[in-house]
């Protein structure tokens, strides 16, 4: 969890990683019903002419939310992620997501906090670019 | 009719519509959720957190009763029509949470080869989704651009996916861009 009294511009998050697996793709399958055949076979993800099967977007934004909740704690708050899906992210690669504070600002009891974001595999192929708008509680404690 | 439109230089005949402009911001989906339960919240953190042990905010109900929300809530990304919804019934026809065609309006989409989902954007609202919550989706095309590229005239087109509990707060706006050529 991130103290509001260091926070600077540049600050880069903590990653969150995870390697492509179809035991974690199966359930992130189960609990979105989501079950397109090129997350899994290789015949059709090669059918579309991708080399490997490749993970769900949403699961993708999942990864930004819970880099981004890790780094806010139980009392921050996401108020919005975005991400441009620049390449699949293939099966057996390691995806690393990763954050930069790009502004900050007081607002009422909130210090609202601007991050960029990016997705990429263990070849440095970007996966995706976004950007994250996150609130931290302010208390007198750690105000800015 | 479609209507020529000069983009990044070139003049191309638009693939956009009079129709199909005609149904930005029209609700063409409406969908309404079971009510969520705990375990769904669980199982979703669970997978989203494989192999690690998802934030016990998600699964403990004891630490959950600690934290600003007294209780289990729901990640923010958490799907709660998967599966099955109580509008539309398992007997209705099924209907997807993210693909589209203006054809759910009696309108006639362009001719691609291609779709592709580019970018999601959310929005989250101060409301949680928590057990017992009744979810209500109402799905828009918010907007139609126009871009060329290698693969000729290229149709974005955004939707937008707006949530509400059952007490009418907002909760999620997710808006998708899709690009067909």
């Amino acid at each position: 969890m991130t103290r509001i009294d260091k926070l600077a511009v540049g600050e880069q998050l903590p990653v969150f990683e995870r390697r492509g697996t179809i035991e974690h793709w199966n359930r992130f399958a189960a609990v979105n019903d989501e079950f397109a055949a090129h997350h899994w076979d290789y015949a059709v993800a090669e059918a579309e002419e991708f080399p490997a099967p490749f993970a769900m977007a949403p699961l993708q934004l999942a990864f930004f939310h819970a880099m981004l909740r890790a780094w806010i704690g139980d009392d921050g708050r996401i108020v919005s992620v975005s991400a441009k899906l620049r390449g699949p992210f293939f099966k057996d690669q390691l995806l690393t997501a990763s954050g930069k504070v790009i502004a900050l600002d007081h607002v009422e009891d909130e210090m609202v906090v601007d991050l960029e974001l990016a997705q990429i595999d263990e070849t440095g192929r970007s996966i995706a670019i976004g950007s994250a708008r996150v609130a931290l509680k302010s208390s007198v404690e750690n105000d800015v | 009719m479609a209507e020529s439109s000069e983009t990044e230089g070139s003049l191309t005949e638009s693939l956009v519509t009079d129709d199909m402009r005609n149904i930005v911001g029209v609700v063409m989906r409406e969908s309404t959720s079971h009510p969520v339960a705990i375990s769904d919240i669980r199982k979703w953190a669970i997978a989203v957190y494989y192999p690690e042990l998802p934030p016990r905010q998600f699964w403990d109900e004891d630490y959950a009763a600690t934290t600003q929300f007294g209780c289990i809530v729901a990640p923010e990304e958490f799907n709660p029509f998967a599966w099955s919804t109580a509008k539309p019934s398992l007997t209705d026809p099924k209907v997807a949470q993210t693909a589209f065609s203006e054809d759910e309006l009696g309108v006639q989409p362009p001719e691609y080869k291609a779709i592709l989902l580019t970018e999601i954007r959310e929005q989250h609202g101060r409301v949680r989704i928590r057990p017992g919550d009744v979810i209500r989706s109402a799905v828009r095309i918010s907007e139609y651009f126009e871009r060329d590229g290698q693969m000729g005239r290229m149709l974005y087109t955004t939707l937008s996916n707006e949530w509400h509990n059952q007490s009418g707060d907002w909760v999620r706006t997710t808006e998708s861009v899709f690009v067909r050529y």
